[in-house]
């Protein structure tokens, strides 16, 4: 169980000089990333965090995942606090960020057993999850090669297994099938579903996306994410009655741009 | 759920970044000629250089252009133990660009005639200052040459009544202070600059690869997601750089050793006395210095995004290493005692004086070793305090 609980993050950027003589620099500019965000996901169901690019998405995984402190708003995951005890709520989650950079002097398996190791494993745990991973993943010919040279889809198994090596009861993934083609978009939703189950060991999954017919083939939650607040949630089913849309993507739009709209009416 | 204790975790990552170090082979084997085989080749090239200048000096040989002309010299010289040799026609060019490699007498044609006459008839000792060779036999000649006059003029007196010890109211004699290790240190001064630089080219690729290098394939923010404490991870990473870094030191160090049996000059071959003792006195200057010189290195790097980025960074760190040991070339007040308090500089001292053969005391090794052991922490708590800013960056 993972929740979110009004959640804001701003950023200051870093000042310009006004020009390259000039010592008087611009005023500083703050970028307000994430202003209002809150959402639960359950035991057992996927829950996606769904919005338009630079709507927070990214911000709020790395403030889930302890990377970085928020300004305001709770964060949890199983009643534990992320910013009290981020290495408790850091062994309960494996986490696929944004930045996905494999060793490539190291083959799969040993980046994924480094990970295991980092985790607590033991050396035979580990090997014995890498093995087990492969499996899930459909990896194992690429297990013991070097990671030089991999392809997108490649890659992403190899640091989704990394991520699980730990067998996490919660699972964050932040835009995981960026750059992958559609057999490995499928291998991969046909993983997650199988991570939601009983029998997969009813994982809390959480992944950001911004493609519609993703949140529509997987999502059992979707939590729509615009300008740094969640603005909906909901199943598909319940947000596109919500807005009367037989579209989810008009849906999608309705409830992510309102204010603009709004605005521009 | 449990979360490996720091020791666990740092050792986990010391392994892995020694395993993956070494598989990087090209990188390595650039390290490993470049200040491993390089200071071992340069002292034996020196000692190559050397020996030419000892086999000239025993051959004994004199060129003299216009040799017919002074028969009383020839025979001095032969009497000498000197094989006397006609210069080559064209020896001037050649002295210049180096081709020939001995000073050239030139005697005038009237040189016997004038010589009894009595008018002091003169000869041209004639080299090129260019010419390393050549003017290292210079001295030589000249002697020869002042010893000849020396006998004629002991003859003259002689001739007429007068002991010759008139004219040498003087006796001067040569002593050496310097010991024979003091003396080799002149040439294998440079030797310590080598191994500095070894111990730098050791720990910089590796230092730059686990910090900038993992921010550049995007490697570091999933690292940090791991509940390991970060100190725990940059200790293991500082770990891997450091041991890499030392074992390079061991390596450079050691290959003195078998260097010496190949050292062609038997003068160089004795002054040279690179034991396993120095070897071992080496060691124990350096592996602070090294141990330091990572977390700097690591401390500097971790601030840049790409590998190329920190590169360039990096070079003021090479800079300063290779540029402060010349401060006791510069500097003719000899040693300062804040020389010790700065380091490549105080690494370079000390390694000097054991070449030297000279005894330094306790203090003088401790505060060269506080020094590093206080970079060392510094850099260490700064790349883990950047660490986190620097991965989601």
């Amino acid at each position: 169980m993972i929740v979110i609980d009004h959640v804001a993050k701003q950023f200051v950027a870093p000042r310009a000089r006004r020009s390259a003589w000039s010592l008087r620099r611009a005023p500083a500019a703050v970028v307000k990333a994430v202003q209002d965000l809150s959402f639960s996901a359950a035991d057992g169901r996927i829950t996606g965090l769904l919005g338009p690019n630079g709507a927070g998405k990214t911000t709020t995984l790395r403030m889930l995942a302890g990377l970085i402190a928020p300004d305001a708003g709770r964060l949890s995951v199983d009643g534990i606090d992320v910013v009290a005890r981020p290495r408790e709520t850091l062994a309960r989650m494996g986490v696929l960020s944004d930045a996905r950079g494999l060793y490539p002097r190291l083959t799969a398996r040993e980046n994924i057993v480094y990970y295991g190791l980092l985790q607590g494993l033991s050396r035979d745990a580990a090997h014995a999850r890498a093995d087990a991973l492969a499996q899930m993943l459909e990896m194992r010919p690429l297990l013991e090669r070097r990671t030089d040279g991999f392809s997108q889809g490649e890659r992403m198994k190899t640091a989704l297994a990394r991520a699980l090596v730990h067998d996490p009861p919660h699972i964050v993934l932040d835009e995981p099938t960026n750059g992958l083609d559609v057999l490995a978009t499928r291998g991969l939703r046909d993983a997650l579903r199988h991570l939601r189950t009983p029998e997969g060991g009813a994982k809390c999954i959480v992944f950001s996306t911004h493609i519609m017919s993703e949140v529509e083939r997987l999502c059992d939650d979707v939590v729509v994410v615009s300008h740094g607040r969640s603005v909906a949630s909901g199943t598909v089913a319940e947000l596109l009655a919500r807005t009367g849309e037989s579209d989810f993507e008009e849906a999608f739009v309705k409830l992510a741009f309102a204010q603009e709209r709004g605005v521009a009416a | 759920m449990t979360t490996p204790s720091a020791s666990r975790a740092a050792l986990t990552v010391f392994a892995k970044e020694i395993i993956d170090a070494l598989r990087d082979r090209r990188t390595l084997a650039v390290v490993l000629v470049s200040s491993v085989l390089l200071a071992p080749l340069v002292l034996i090239a020196l000692s190559g250089f050397i020996a030419s200048f000892e086999a000239r000096a025993e051959k004994r040989e004199v060129y003299v252009a216009g040799l017919e002309h002074a028969p009383s010299l020839q025979n001095y010289f032969e009497r000498q133990t000197y094989v006397v040799k006609p210069a080559p026609a064209n020896f001037e060019a050649q002295l210049r660009s180096s081709a020939f490699g001995d000073p050239v007498l030139r005697v005038l044609p009237d040189f016997e005639a004038a010589l009894l006459r009595g008018e002091s008839p003169s000869v041209e000792v004639i080299s090129d200052s260019a010419n390393k060779q050549a003017e290292s036999g210079v001295a030589r000649l000249q002697r020869l040459l002042a010893g000849y006059s020396r006998e004629r003029a002991s003859l003259s007196l002689a001739l007429r009544g007068v002991s010759s010890e008139l004219l040498e109211p003087l006796q001067v004699e040569e002593r050496d202070l310097a010991s024979t290790q003091t003396r080799a240190a002149q040439i294998t001064g440079m030797l310590p600059f080598f191994v500095i630089m070894a111990v730098l080219y050791g720990a910089l690729n590796a230092a730059l690869d686990t910090t900038a290098g993992e921010r550049e394939r995007g490697s570091l923010e999933p690292l940090l997601m791991n509940p390991s404490e970060r100190v725990a991870l940059v200790l293991g990473k500082w770990g891997a750089v450091a041991s890499l870094s030392m074992a390079i030191a061991v390596l450079s160090c050691f290959s003195f050793l078998p260097a010496q049996w190949l050292l062609r000059s038997d003068t160089l071959q004795a002054l040279f006395q690179f034991g396993l003792r120095e070897a071992w006195l080496f060691l124990v200057l350096l592996m602070p210095f090294a141990a330091a010189l990572s977390a700097l290195l690591m401390a500097v790097a971790i601030r840049c995004k790409s590998f190329k980025e920190a590169q360039a960074n990096s070079t003021v760190v090479i800079l300063g290493v290779s540029l402060l040991p010349l401060v006791t070339v510069f500097n003719q007040s000899g040693e300062s005692p804040w020389h010790l308090w700065v380091p490549a500089l105080a690494q370079y001292t000390l390694m000097t004086r054991v070449l030297k053969g000279e005894a330094f005391s306790a203090t003088q090794v401790a505060v060269p070793l506080c020094v590093c052991l206080l970079l060392t922490a510094l850099g260490i708590a700064l790349v883990a305090r950047m660490m986190k800013t620097a991965a989601i960056k």
